[in-house]
């Protein structure tokens, strides 16, 4: 047994002393969910301040049966889905506005000017002469960015809904005229209606910031809700953690080739303890790996993974459904170079039909039955279970069915590599 | 009874259409004597060496190691030998001190013996200054040498060294030579490859000469030197008339051979040098020629080599 951790700890340190690996193993999968993270902002339980935003709606509105577009916005920004994001003050006078974000008051002052609506409605481009432009004023704290852009990007893709209402409307005029309407009373009207009823789609539609935190197949019996970037480096994660297994596995290859297997052969120590250092070394390898990104994404990302029991389970599970993996993709090949061929392409393909580059949250329906093929996928579903709340109950299945994939894995990889080596 | 025993081995690379590396051949070794495989690249000594390391298995032939089968008893045979590689097979992100560790546990031992040890090879090879360097800032012939410590740890009843000299300077070439007549002294039989004549003459007891898989002469130097007769060379250069002289030395009494002229330098091979020398000065004055130089050399492995192949060991 000693043997076995000599040839494993060997290993594990070649690897912890390679910098490219490094990078591969931790920064990447922590870079891109850190990015994609802040790209999408918070979710319920990430630990900012709500931002403090100051609205005044000066929009006059486009005339009776047409909601006004100030007030659509103004909606949106009080709206309960951005109540724990933002805390909105309303207020009468623009320059009151600016003066609270001067005086630090509020983040961001969003001002609506009175002829937002009308510029919407007006005629669409093409349409005769250019409408009149509406410009809303975003007046922030310079020394703030997350919270204004927060709100610059809520305001954007409601008047990006808005502006399609507003080509709506166009087209329908222009429909209108081909059908004969020549009444310009009644084309204007059916304009409005037209946009009217295409801002209440939009309307219903969240906007994709919305979206992107709000799980699609949220469990009904919780409240918990992960954020983007512990969604994000699930993923990440188990996908790397391939890579991870990958490189120490591929030593086999590497040692047959600079005669330290062939020499480790003439030492007493038998083939199989030899070998069985070489798996011990492809888990360590990764179990560190993903403790060290858990804990960072714990940390340093806010992320809350579940209840400890279930989520050390479920760790020691990818590891060795990682290790697996390695081992597996490297028992086929001949060279080094052919290795890493080999098991970058399958991973690839593993992790596409795992769901892995995807986020926990916009997993359903169909794909959450095709990814079960993959042990990955059940890993996959095993962690979201956890990240929504889920406990023991939840992972049993994932757990039982990712480890029937791993045992098979490690009796073809040792079916491969004694053939060859024992 | 010979300590290690080698009858009819035989071994084919990728048959059947692929080379015979070895090819009937049988040979022993004595307990405590330094038995040297001689012969030029390719001509199988790797592949006897991993034979009798368990790594290959012949296709027929038994080799049999301190008793032991090298094929069906294999976990004694690697209990007794100490393997050096032809290829360096070290880990290079190591230090010294830490790949012989690392050997030193794959061999059993552990904890304050194995310590222990390692400083006492550390000394043998002369590394103690540069232990806890990585071995990728090791010279070549540092690394040899840590190459063969890694083979010493665990006091190997039988060392197998592997052309342990190729590429380094003369001083680590030196310290080796040295060095593993040190470790046969205290007992070790040593099984030695290498295709430097000089350095088989100089450690072996007993050489063994291979070629194209197949062994050729087996014995002591002397043994194998009087294959091609108890003849001395003598090596001349001649300042004018070399072809003349040559010819004519060619039916003086007791020459057996004499070389084609080349630059003015020829050999003559006789049983008599003491008697043949003085004729040689006289007919070349005679000839008023001068002999500018003149050396003998005892017969050697390389005149065996030729004798029984007809081709030069360093083809
Ligand atoms: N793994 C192998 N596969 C195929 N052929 C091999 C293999 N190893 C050796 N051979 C062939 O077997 C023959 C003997 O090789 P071997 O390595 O035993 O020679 P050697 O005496 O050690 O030569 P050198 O002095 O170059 O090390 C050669 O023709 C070589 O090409
Ligand atoms: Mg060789």
């Amino acid at each position: 047994m000693l043997r076995v951790l000599n040839i494993a700890w060997k290993d594990v340190r070649h690897v912890y002393r390679d910098i490219a690996v490094l990078v591969m193993m931790f920064a990447a999968p922590l870079a891109l969910a850190g990015a994609l993270g802040a790209a999408f902002g918070s979710g319920d339980n990430f630990s900012i301040a709500a931002v403090k935003t100051v609205v005044v709606d000066q929009d006059e509105g486009a005339g009776a049966g047409v909601p006004a577009a100030g007030a659509t916005l103004t909606a949106s920004l009080t709206g309960p889905d951005m109540a724990d994001l933002l805390v909105v003050t309303q207020m009468d006078d623009p320059e009151a506005a600016r003066a609270a974000v001067d005086d630090s008051e509020a983040a961001v002052a969003v001002i609506i000017p009175s002829n937002l609506s009308s510029a919407l409605m007006s005629a669409g481009p093409g349409d005769g002469p250019a409408g009149p432009t509406a410009d809303i004023q975003l007046y922030k704290d310079p020394a703030l960015s997350v919270g204004p852009s927060i709100v610059a990007a809520v305001t954007e893709s409601v008047i990006q809904s808005l502006n399609g209402a507003r080509a709506a409307g166009a087209t329908a005029a222009r429909l209108g005229l081909s059908l004969g309407l020549t009444d310009t009373d009644s084309l204007s009207a059916l304009a409005s209606q037209a946009a009217a009823a295409y801002a209440q789609t939009a309307q219903t539609e969240p906007p994709v910031v919305l979206e992107a935190r709000g799980p699609v197949v949220a469990s009904a019996e919780t409240e918990k809700r992960p954020n983007v970037a512990s969604q994000v480096l699930v993923g990440m994660m188990l996908f790397f953690m391939l890579f991870g297994a990958a490189t120490p596995a591929r030593s086999v290859l590497d040692e047959h080739r600079q005669g330290t297997l062939p020499r480790l052969f003439t030492t007493p120590t038998p083939r199989s303890l030899i070998l069985g250092g070489k798996y011990v070394a492809v888990f360590l390898v990764v179990l560190i790996q993903a403790a060290v990104l858990l804990l960072v994404g714990r940390f340093l990302m806010g992320a809350d993974w579940g209840e400890p029991g279930p989520v050390v389970v479920l760790t020691l599970c990818s590891a060795l459904v990682a290790a697996s993996l390695g081992l597996v993709t490297v028992s086929f090949a001949k060279t080094p170079g052919q290795a890493g061929a080999v098991s970058s392409a399958i991973f690839v393909f593993l992790g596409l039909i795992s769901g892995n580059f995807m986020g926990t949250a916009n997993i359903g329906g169909t794909f959450a039955v095709v990814r079960r093929v993959s042990p990955l996928g059940w890993l996959m579903e095993g962690w979201s279970d956890l990240l929504y709340g889920g406990s023991w109950s939840n992972i049993v299945l994932p757990v039982a069915a990712a480890m029937s994939f791993t045992v098979v894995l490690f009796a073809v990889s040792t079916f491969f590599f004694r053939r060859r080596y024992a | 009874m010979d300590a290690i025993v080698v009858e009819g081995l035989r071994k084919q690379f990728d048959p059947p259409k692929g080379p015979v590396a070895v090819d009937d051949v049988s040979f022993g070794i004595r307990e405590g004597e330094i038995f040297s495989l001689l012969g030029p690249n390719g001509a199988g000594k790797t592949t006897i060496i991993s034979i009798l390391s368990c790594l290959l298995r012949p296709d027929a032939g038994e080799a049999r190691v301190g008793g032991f089968s090298v094929t069906r008893e294999s976990d004694e045979v690697k209990r007794l030998i100490g393997v050096v590689p032809q290829e360096i097979a070290l880990y290079e992100e190591l230090s010294g001190r830490e790949n012989l560790l690392f050997w030193g546990r794959m061999y059993g031992l552990n904890g304050p013996a194995l310590n222990k040890r390692v400083d006492e090879v550390l000394d043998w090879i002369g590394l103690v200054d540069r232990q806890t360097d990585r071995l990728e800032k090791y010279s070549g012939g540092m690394k040899r040498r840590v190459n063969i410590g890694a083979a010493l740890l665990h006091n190997p009843r039988f060392l197998y060294l592997d052309e342990p000299t190729v590429g380094i300077d003369p001083q680590s070439r030196r310290s080796i030579l040295d060095g593993v007549k040190n470790f046969n002294a205290a007992g070790v039989t040593v099984l030695y490859t290498t295709h430097y004549m000089e350095e088989a003459q100089e450690i072996s007891d007993r050489i063994a000469i291979m070629d194209r898989g197949a062994m050729i002469a087996v014995g002591a130097q002397d043994e194998l030197v009087r294959l091609v007769g108890e003849r001395t060379r003598i090596n001349l250069a001649l300042d004018r008339n070399a072809d003349i002289l040559a010819e004519r030395w060619r039916d003086l009494a007791g020459v057996s051979t004499v070389s084609e002229p080349e630059d003015g330098r020829l050999w003559v091979l006789t049983d008599d040098a003491n008697s043949l020398m003085p004729r040689l000065f006289d007919s070349a004055q005679t000839a008023e020629a001068r002999i500018t130089e003149i050396n003998l050399a005892e017969p050697n492995l390389e005149m065996v080599f030729l004798h029984l192949t007809g081709r030069a060991l360093r083809d």
